[in-house]
């Protein structure tokens, strides 16, 4: 079985999206998701195109054209959905990702993460 | 109501989008429209990002160095024959380099802008012209500002044919990756690594590549050494 490469922070972003938008992932709503992911950060659509770009390239996401509609003046959409290495990746990812919450709230103490975990469930709420 | 862009703005800013994201980037961009303001500077932000993406799908490195040299030997040769001591001159070197980079460019440019598929053998000429074009309006542009930084006349039209075919060659070799086959939703990526078309055995192109590259590399240097030799005597 292929082995996914790593993930830059930017990609994880983004192959995050595509998971949570799942039928309605293409470029507007794939950069509005990653700009509330990323805030406060400011990312560019162009930003997301390039990452889209380099994760289908990857083979961890795949693209297909929907059909035109009228508020995009007739044009079609790019769909992306992710492949089962994108889905790898993405868990890999997360593992990693919260091995490092542990350790850091290890070292700074239970206290420091309860602040943490406050302050982020104000942010989502 | 009509909420949207202007349609002269739409085909302005379709004129800048490589046609292969066309249909996407135009629909995203007219989806977010809110003002004409926020259309543009949106379009601005965003094209360039699009065409870097799309130039580093369809530009293969390792053609791209055989290119340069192809480029940069032609107007070498076409020095050589025709005004050696053009190659002992300050900057000589360097100035042969302006036209080929300027050609390069083209080359990087309409593969970037090619229509996504299958193209006939004779359109594979069409991004070496193209190239060629840009580079002697780059050397009309110089003579008129800085004709210190012009190769002559005659290097320029020897160089320009001399390359014509030995880029016509390489691009024949080893098609642009918007040439080749492309089956639904194949990364790019994979199609680079097999060699793209489905008559290739997987990986043998990729080898050729990397011998003709190394060979261009030693052909490369043995060319500047030469040109190193005539300069110094």
């Amino acid at each position: 079985m292929a082995k996914p490469d790593s993930l830059g922070q930017f990609e994880q972003l983004v192959l995050t999206a595509i998971l949570t938008l799942r039928e309605d992932a293409y470029g507007v709503t794939i950069h509005s998701k990653v700009q509330e992911l990323a805030r406060p950060k400011a990312v560019s659509l162009g930003a997301i195109y390039v990452t889209l770009d380099r994760l289908e390239d990857k083979g961890l996401v795949a693209s297909w054209m929907s059909d035109p509609t009228p508020e995009r003046g007739g044009r079609a959409k790019r769909c992306y959905r992710l492949e089962a290495l994108g889905e790898r990746a993405l868990q890999e990812s997360a593992v990693t990702a919260k091995r490092i919450w542990d350790v850091i709230a290890e070292v700074w103490g239970k206290e420091w993460a309860k602040q943490w975990g406050k302050r982020w469930g104000k942010e989502a709420g | 109501m009509y909420s949207g862009p202007s349609k002269t703005a739409e085909a302005i800013v379709a004129v800048f989008v490589p046609p292969a994201c066309r249909e996407e980037v135009l629909g995203d961009l007219h989806e977010r429209y809110s003002s004409a303001g926020q259309y543009g500077l949106d379009a601005l932000r965003t094209i360039p990002l699009v065409i870097v993406s799309r130039i580093r799908r369809t530009a293969d490195p390792q053609v791209l160095l055989m290119q340069a040299l192809a480029l940069y030997a032609s107007f070498l040769g076409a020095a050589w024959l025709k005004d050696r001591a053009f190659l002992s001159e300050p900057w000589g070197l360097v100035r042969l380099a302006i036209p080929a980079g300027m050609a390069m460019l083209g080359l990087i440019l309409e593969d970037a802008y090619a229509k996504p598929g299958r193209r006939s053998q004779l359109s594979v000429a069409r991004g070496p012209v193209l190239g060629l074009g840009l580079a002697l309006a780059s050397q009309g542009m110089f003579r008129i500002s800085n004709p210190d930084l012009a190769v002559p006349n005659w290097i320029a039209a020897y160089g320009c044919a001399i390359s014509l075919l030995l880029s016509s060659a390489v691009r024949m070799l080893f098609p642009p990756a918007t040439d080749r086959l492309q089956g639904a939703n194949v990364p790019a990526d994979w199609l680079k690594q097999s060699g793209g078309s489905l008559g290739n055995p997987e990986g043998s192109i990729g080898v050729v590549k990397g011998v003709a590259a190394i060979v261009a590399v030693v052909i490369l240097l043995l060319i500047l050494l030469i040109a190193y030799q005539a300069w110094k005597g």
